[in-house]
């Protein structure tokens, strides 16, 4: 693997509007030395994907805040791997319930950034060695 | 997806694999596996046409390709950009935010990659050359190049190109700065950007003015564009896809070439070419060729 910085996608899935805590992660993960990628709002999780593949993001960050997590995020895993992107990391963030987190885990999800988590907290994460690398 | 060799990459990519594209075009980006690529690479069943957009940021190159996409598809022709951001010197991180202007319709005739150009290095990202050449044997039509947009010409872009189009925005004075950088010569094409704005006519006919004092320039459009309204970028298409294609066909030694000074400059900064460089002088010629070749790995006297 290559000392290139990390890719990451940022995207917001669904019908949510609110921008501004995704931008001050973005942020966040630059000013740490990530190269992010910015899809943007109101993402349909096919889209998404098709951001991630062209690419070719290690980290795919989504932001929900409209509740639909449960459905968008088993959504965006599948098409994941439909797609041979099985090792893209997903960190999903948002307003997402303690009770769904672990059924979220199960699913695939790498990591779960409830509101209030440190910006710290997910740039460490993102910066931590993997074993699920390719390239 | 097991990770494939760069020589079965490459012979799928002619054959529309996306993901073999898109892991040459991070190989490339990255520097990796260059001289491999550059020497397996098939050579394209046709020429793509590549097309530059320069200006100051904040002009709206983003926002202008984005409204070139659809134009493009409709003229039935497939599209890749490389859109170029710059990096942070201090972070080496970079926000790439281009595409998030381009919409994001799912089109199999449309690829877009967000590339972080390191400071000084000009208006875009390394290896940019590389990137085009697999884009165009994987079989785009057309490859939008935006780049950082410091402002300043850049002869490297024009080089990369076949046509390099200068984005403009309505001034308030009639202070025509661009025009003093020369930057004028450079453009294939100047846009008045955010012609919506009522000073747009205004600035248009000041840079044909200074268009119009040199031969050199005095053939360049100058189209009037608002992407805020949707205007203009059928017409910026129709002049862009009569420019005849000039991309000065680099040979795979010119790519090479630019490896190899890489290479050296990396050599050049080992111990060992510091201690010879310290000491050449007062080696005998022999000793001097000897050492030399040593290092230079190539295996004979």
């Amino acid at each position: 693997m290559s000392q290139s910085p990390p890719r990451v996608v940022l995207a917001k899935v669904g019908l949510d509007g609110h921008d501004r805590g995704i931008k001050v992660v973005a942020r966040a993960l630059r000013d740490a030395g990530l190269h992010v990628i910015y899809a943007g709002l109101w993402q349909t999780p096919e889209a998404v994907v098709r951001v991630v593949a062209d690419e070719d993001a290690g980290w795919l960050g989504l932001s929900l805040l409209s509740g639909a997590h449960m459905t968008l995020v088993p959504r965006v895993l599948d098409l994941l791997r439909d797609a041979g992107l099985g090792h893209v990391g997903v960190l999903v963030g948002g307003i997402i319930p303690e009770d769904d987190i672990p059924p979220l885990m199960t699913l695939g999800v790498a990591r779960v950034f409830g509101p209030g988590t440190s910006l710290d907290d997910i740039v460490a994460f993102v910066k931590e060695p993997r074993e699920a690398a390719h390239g | 997806m097991a990770d494939l060799s760069v020589d079965t990459l490459l012979e799928r990519l002619p054959k529309k694999d996306r993901h073999a594209l898109a892991r040459l075009l991070s190989f490339a980006a990255q520097g990796e596996h260059l001289p491999e690529i550059l020497r397996a690479l098939p050579p394209p069943a046709k020429p793509c046409r590549v097309v530059a957009f320069t200006g100051s940021g904040g002009v709206g190159k983003s926002s202008l390709v984005g409204r070139l996409i659809p134009v493009i598809r409709k003229a039935g022709s497939t599209v890749a950009v490389l859109a170029c951001d710059p990096q942070s010197s201090v972070s080496g991180g970079a926000l790439l935010g281009d595409r998030f202007r381009m919409g994001s319709a799912i089109d199999d005739g449309v690829f877009i990659r967000s590339l972080a150009a390191p400071g000084g290095h000009g208006a875009v990202a390394e290896h940019v050359d590389v990137m085009v050449r697999l884009l165009e044997t994987f079989g785009f039509d057309v490859v939008l190049l935006e780049t950082v947009g410091a402002g300043q010409g850049d002869v490297a872009v024009r080089d990369l190109a076949d046509a390099v189009v200068l984005l403009l925005q309505p001034e308030a004075g009639d202070d025509i700065q661009w025009d003093k950088a020369g930057i004028l010569e450079l453009a294939d094409v100047v846009v008045v950007h955010k012609a919506d704005l009522p000073t747009a006519e205004q600035t248009a006919a000041q840079v044909r003015s200074a268009l119009d004092l040199s031969m050199r320039t005095h053939t360049t459009p100058v189209l009037r564009v608002s992407s805020a309204r949707s205007q203009g970028h059928a017409e910026l298409w129709q002049t862009l896809a009569a420019l005849p294609l000039r991309r000065v066909e680099a040979p795979p030694a010119a790519a090479l070439l630019r490896w190899t000074q890489a290479w050296l400059t990396r050599r050049a900064a080992t111990a060992e070419w510091q201690a010879l460089a310290a000491t050449w002088r007062a080696l005998p010629e022999a000793e001097l060729r000897r050492r030399l070749l040593a290092l230079l790995g190539a295996g004979h006297e």
